[in-house]
Parts: structure tokens; sequence; C-alpha cells
């Protein structure tokens, strides 16, 4: 593992502006056995020095070392998309300039090739959580697509007048609107589950709306929002106790910690490459395989027939079942290529250093006056992700975000971050969201809070 | 002429001469902690290739614009820090009258904007259009400060005319390109489209006719803020000549020379296509609507028709004409319609 980290770092290419020059870089290795006893405080930082996780990374990223406006670019906006290492977009273009091909129908080697690399693209992800079979993995455009093939197909031919979808009101629009078309189609009943205290979805009451009439359980792993995280495994238990289906939205899950969907018990799981260092354009579905044998087709097409004739076809065996026509075939391969990187990384480690610097980041950032931050405080039994979503007292998040990018290069998102009902049971028409990945050093931290400092101070001499 | 909002331009020059006119006074901001000592501070004094002196083709369109917001285009130019133009927008918008809460109504918010930004606009005795407005945004409302200024107690066709590319000129990176689709151009949309609204109410007295209904949503896509119809009325009431710019008046007067036409239309609709690629850049009269009726036309077939217009025009389209649209009659074709 560690050997890879040092292989990766001595690619560099030295034509690379690096902003950060470390010089220790290539020769640290990083402590990441945890160091002995004593509980640390919650923001301590063992690992977010010099020669962490990020340090390290770093340099596998050109498009972060670039300056914006005359200062070095700060990318804290993750959560709506991730940086990709050069190792992916090696691979995408590889495979344009290697062996592009048409995949499944053709018997020539460039397409013998092609269809390898994307099929061992899905082997990838099948093993990347635990899927039992690769036919498990359906490749969609990206997590929201796939959440409405699971509407489409499974929602309408398994839902009827009465059934019940439980979701929660912070759940993405993706995993929302969906399902409304479903209820309007099938006179379903969607209920919505409040947050409790400390800013989290009520695991309570949650279990107690699923009852008999339930059918599906829509839930988020974890909040873009919040950055809150559910107990995936007890609501799967829950829901089986009733014979009810759960459709689990891991977008911020699967590019930050390990997620098995084997243990999980999911039925079916959705997430998107473009999170997770891959390539936009291809996320995908994983469905149990008894589940995906039994719905009917989502799109029709070639590639997920077995026979036509004029006035009726045969369909395919899933995965091809829900993969019409030509697939984004660069982009699967790319997303493999992103599962390695990922992997030479460990997950586990990634996770590890984004617990830190989530810490960090809610510490920091509920330290500056009038700054309100959304979502539980983390504690030794709440971990939070690395994301914050807040608001300024008496200035506008699109104020926040615009200043920070015109005058310190800080890119943040400000919005609803397609969580509507979420900010409108929050009482807020829209927040900023600061949002990282392990690429993220503590740097990126302390630049952001001194911008923010800067910038409420700004606004606030004009009220 | 009546100056209805409270603070005229010559009072803001003397509140913000001091502090923004002369460079050794602008407030320098605290100095702020950096990380690294490895980064030299870099102040960016690049200016942003927009808010560079304007080519003489754009200084002609800025001469066009309602006097008042030629002032704001000009102050904005003379301030060069981009910070200093942020603290410039945002005492714009600290002065801005508050809009009364009842005025904050779904017909008066501008759509697309993820602040919210009511805008409001009557008329004055002398039918010139007043407009009040209000955001929960700073920098908004500030934007929204400087087209109320610029704008209230203006007559509805000069309001009308404005293209939103004057907004490069005010060098705010605040991407105010009319291609994107952003609070600034649907703001300035929306008060076109009020204008345009008190204009019509007034002509049909006191209930709106469907006329007003048939104005098109602001959003839509194709940027068009009129019914063309609409637009073609308000043109002949007010008389066309007086709409138009340096180049339709040119237009006119080089179709008038060379076909001596028995009737001819000239017809500016540059702010229809307000957004599209041909716009931006130019000097802002870019589309316009032609009709002549003239003997020269007879035994011309319509291609040779339009070709002989298009030549007759060429010095206009190497210089920023983008579009005609013609209609090229014989008087006797005319008559029989």
């Amino acid at each position: 593992m560690m050997i890879s980290m040092e292989a990766v770092v001595l690619k560099l290419p030295s034509s690379l502006r690096t902003i950060h020059p470390n010089p220790n870089r290539a020769l640290r290795t990083v402590p990441f056995a945890s160091s002995a006893a004593a509980p640390a405080p919650l923001s301590t930082d063992p690992h977010l020095g010099p020669g962490s996780l990020a340090h390290l990374t770093r340099p596998d990223f050109p498009i972060l070392h670039q300056e914006v406006n005359g200062k070095r670019l700060v990318y804290l906006d993750n959560a709506a998309t991730s940086q990709k290492p050069a190792a992916v977009v090696n691979a995408l273009r590889n495979y344009y300039e290697s062996y592009n091909s048409n995949v499944h129908r053709g018997i020539h080697y460039l397409s013998a090739k092609a269809t390898d690399e994307y099929e061992l693209a899905r082997q990838k992800v099948a093993n990347f959580i635990n899927a039992s079979d690769c036919r498990e993995i359906v490749f969609t455009r990206n997590a929201t697509e796939a959440i409405n093939l699971v509407a489409y197909s499974w929602g309408l031919s398994n839902l009827k007048e009465g059934d019940e979808v439980i979701l929660t009101i912070a759940e993405h629009h993706s995993a929302i609107v969906p399902w409304q078309f479903v209820a309007q189609k099938t006179g379903a009943v969607l209920k919505f589950v409040n947050l409790g205290e400390d800013e989290v979805p009520d695991v309570e009451k949650l279990r107690e709306m699923i009852s008999k009439q339930a059918k599906l359980v829509v839930v988020h792993h974890v909040s873009n929002v919040l950055a809150s995280v559910l107990p995936i495994d007890q609501v799967v238990s829950w829901a089986h106790d009733v014979g009810a289906k759960v459709l689990v939205d891991a977008c911020q899950s699967v590019p930050h910690m390990v997620v098995d969907v084997r243990s999980l018990d999911a039925d079916f799981l959705v997430a998107s490459s473009h999170k997770m260092c891959g390539p936009t354009g291809i996320g995908f579905l994983y469905g149990k395989s008894e589940l995906l044998s039994s719905m009917p087709p989502f799109l029709g097409g070639g590639e997920m027939i077995s026979n036509v004739f004029l006035d009726h076809s045969t369909y395919a065996e899933p995965p091809s079942k829900f993969e019409a026509g030509t697939p984004a075939i660069g982009e699967a391969i790319g997303l493999g290529a992103a599962i390695d990187y990922l992997s030479a990384i460990g997950m586990q480690k990634i996770h590890k250093y984004e617990v830190e610097l989530a810490n960090y980041l809610y510490d920091r950032l509920s330290s500056v006056p009038s700054v309100r931050v959304y979502g539980p405080k983390p504690s030794r039994s709440v971990t939070r992700a690395a994301l914050c979503s807040f608001n300024v007292e008496g200035v506008h998040p699109t104020d926040i975000a615009t200043f920070l990018d015109q005058q310190h290069a800080v890119a943040i998102r400000s919005g609803h971050h397609c969580a509507q009902p979420l900010h409108r049971y929050l009482g807020v028409n829209s927040s900023a969201r600061a949002s990282l990945y392990f690429y993220n050093t503590k740097e990126d931290v302390d630049d952001f809070i001194d911008a923010l400092s800067d910038t409420i101070n700004f606004f606030a001499s004009f009220k | 002429m009546s100056i209805p909002t409270k603070i005229t331009i010559s009072s803001l020059f003397h509140r913000s001469a001091a502090p923004f006119f002369n460079p050794t006074k602008i407030p320098t901001p605290p100095h702020r902690l950096f990380f690294s000592k490895n980064i030299t501070k870099i102040i960016s004094s690049n200016q942003p290739v927009l808010s560079s002196p304007p080519s003489s083709s754009s200084l002609q369109r800025v001469e066009e614009l309602p006097p008042k917001l030629q002032e704001i285009v000009k102050l904005f130019q003379a301030v060069q820090e981009p910070k200093a133009k942020y603290e410039q927008l945002l005492f714009y918008g600290r002065n801005l009258n508050t809009l009364e809460s009842k005025y904050k109504t779904t017909e008066n918010k501008v759509q697309g904007c993820v602040s919210q930004v009511w805008v409001r606009a009557y008329f004055d005795e002398d039918k010139n259009v007043i407009f009040e407005a209000d955001s929960d945004s700073m920098l908004t409302k500030g934007l929204a400060a400087l087209l109320v200024q610029g704008l209230s107690g203006r007559p509805v066709e000069e309001i009308v005319r404005v293209s939103p590319d004057f907004a490069m000129l005010l060098g705010l990176q605040q991407s105010l390109t009319p291609s994107r689709n952003n609070g600034f151009l649907n703001m300035l949309k929306l008060m076109q489209k009020k204008a345009l609204q008190l204009y019509v109410e007034a002509k049909r007295g006191a209930s709106p006719s469907s006329d007003v209904s048939g104005i098109g949503d602001s959003t839509s896509g194709d940027g068009g803020v009129v019914d063309s119809a609409i637009g073609g009325n308000l043109n002949e009431d007010l008389g066309h000549t007086s709409v138009l710019g340096s180049r339709g008046r040119r237009i006119e007067e080089i179709l008038n020379k060379e076909l001596r036409p028995t009737a001819i239309h000239v017809e500016d609709i540059s702010y229809q296509h307000a957004g599209h690629s041909g716009v931006v850049g130019s000097d802002g009269e870019t589309h316009f609507n032609v009709e002549v009726i003239s003997e020269e036309f007879q035994g011309k077939s319509l291609v040779k028709r339009h070709r002989m217009i298009y030549s007759l025009l060429q010095d206009e389209l190497q210089s920023g004409l983008h579009a005609l649209s013609i209609v090229a009659k014989t008087p006797s074709e005319a008559a029989a319609q």
C-alpha cells in the first residue's frame, strides 16, 4: 500500500505548478496505525498535518493546481462533483486512443477488447460494494437515472393504491420526484419522516412508519446537507420484517467510506461515478438478482432484447435488460479506473482521514460568529460527513459564495442543494455548503475559514 | 426632468467621490492571514477584458443608454479594484428605498434567482416609469439598485430599448453576460416587461386587455420581452424614428435614398434577441425588421429584392448588423393585400 502511494507521488511531472511544494512528500511515511491509548479530543489532527493523505494524493489531481482570480483555488464543492486523478483521465483517453469500439456486438479485436474492459469495470463496481454477482450492477447515466429506473420499472408494477412509500424530508430531489410520478400513476402514498433532535431524520419515527402498508423505503445513507449518517442496516431489517423493500441513495457514502451491500442487505442501491473520482455520465444501480429478474424493462431498444418481432419482443437477462442502446463505454472504464485508484488508497483510510477533517471543519466553522451549521454535532457516537451546510446571520448565502469565489478563489455552493423540502423544514430559502474530499487539506479548511471571516466582515460593514 | 428617487446622481458622486475616486483613499482591507508564507499574495490587478475602456462601437452604445445609466456605467468603470466595485455596488443597494411587503408578490418576483428579488413599476404624472425593487441578497439588491437608479423616471420606449450588454461595461465579474440565465438579466427583462405593461394598460384604459397577457413570459427561451405585435404598435404609436438608434436611422436613410420607396418601415428588434451569439460584442443594434414598398422591386424575384437590400446595407452588415427580416413589395402588390 505505502509503496504504491510513493510510486504515484514520484510520477509527478515537473511541469505541474504546485502551490504547496512539499519536499518531504516522497519520503515521509504516514503513520496510519492509530497511535496508542489516550482518547484524543475530537478535533485533534494527527492525520491532518503535513504528509496527510491529502498532501500525498493532491499531486494526482492536476485540476487542483491552479489559480482563480489570482489566488490558489480552494475547491470545496465535492458533494456536487469530485475531481478526477490523472489515472482516470488517462484511462478515458487511452480508451479512445487505443480500443474504442462498440461493445457486446462485435467480433473484431477492438470490440472484444472494449467489451472486456467494459465488463471488467462492471466487475470492479460489484467488488467495490461487495455485490454477490456482477450481473447485479446495472450501468446508468447517474444515480438519478438509476432511481427513475427503479421507480418506473419496479414501482409501477409493484405498487398499487394505498401502498406506502416511506421517505425522509431530507431526501435529494432525485429520490423524491420519481416517486411522486409513481404515486400519481398508481395511487400509492408517499410518507415523509421529519427531523428529530440533533437535526437528523428521526430514526424512531421512521421505524414506526414502516408498517404493513409500507412497500418501499427510500432513504439516503449520508445526507448531502446535514452530513448525517443513517443506520441503514437497521432500517433494512425493519423494512424486511414487514415485507418492504429498501432503496438506498448512497451517492454521498460510496465515495467516502466502505459500503457493503450484502452486510446492509439493501434491495436497491444507487450511486454516481462523478462523485467518486470517476467521469460524469455514468452511475449504477445495484439490485438483488431476484428483484432485477422480476422487473419489466425500463428503456427499450438494442442490447436489452433477445428476439425482436414486429408485434412483440423478448428481453435479455439483467443487467442487459436495463441497458438499452450503446452505453457510456469509456466512462464506465473510467469509473473502473477510479475504483482502482480509490481501492489502492483504501476506503477505510479515506474514511478515517475524512472523519478527522470533518470534525476539524465543523469545529472551525461553528466557531465563526453568527454562523449556523445544520445537522448533528459530531461526537463519539455521531460521525459527520466532511461537509457543512450553513447560514450566516444577515448575509445571503449567494452573497457569501460570490464573494468567496471572486475575492478568495474558494469554491463552495449556495442554494437548496436539491433539497427544497429540507430547507423549507429548516425555515430557510437556501444555504451555503462547503464539502470536502480526501484530497482537501487542513490548509484548505483554514483558508476557507479565513476567507469566510473576511467575507462576513465585508458584508457586515454594509448593514 | 423630475428625479423621483431620493438620491440624485450628484449627491452620489459627493458621497462616493472621497473613498472611491481618489485611489489613495480606497479603504484597504484588513490584512488577511494566509496559511503559507510561500504564497505571495497576489492582489488581482488584472482587469477583466470586459471592463477595459470600451471600443468605439460600444461607446456609441453607452451614449444611447438612459443618461443616469450612463453615469452609473462610467462610475463603475472609473473604479478599478474589483473589491471596490463590490463596495460601490453594496452602497447602491443600501441606498435603495425599501419595498413595502405588500408589493412582494409572485407577479413582482424575478424568476430564476436563488435569492429573492422583487420589482415594482408605476407611472409618474409625466408617464415616466418609476421602479422600486428589493432583494434578500445584498449583491442582488445592489444590482437591482443600479437598474432602479438607471431606469427610473425614463419613458417606456427608452427603457425597452436598453440591451443587457451594457452590464459588461460595469466590469463586475458576476457573469452578467446575457447568455447566462441569471438574476440581472431577468431583473432587467422583468422591468422592461412591466414598463410595457404600464404602457399598454394606459393605452387601453384601466382594465388590462388580452394583449397584456399575450406579453410573453420573461423567462421564455428566445429572450423576447414583448410580443412583436405589441412592439410594433408601440413603434407606430410613438413614431418609429424616435425609437431607432443611429444604425436604424442609417438603414432607413440608405434605403430611402436608393430605393425611393412609397412606404418604408424599419423596426429595431434587437432586444428580442438579447442573449444569442449574434448580439454579444456588438453595439446593440443587431436585428431589424425592414418593410419596403418600392417600384424598384418591379420585375425582380424575391431573392433578387432581398439581395438588393443586403448589398445596400453591406457596411452595416460588416459592422455588427446581424440579421434583417425583410418584406419587399411593389406598390401594386402591397395594394392587392
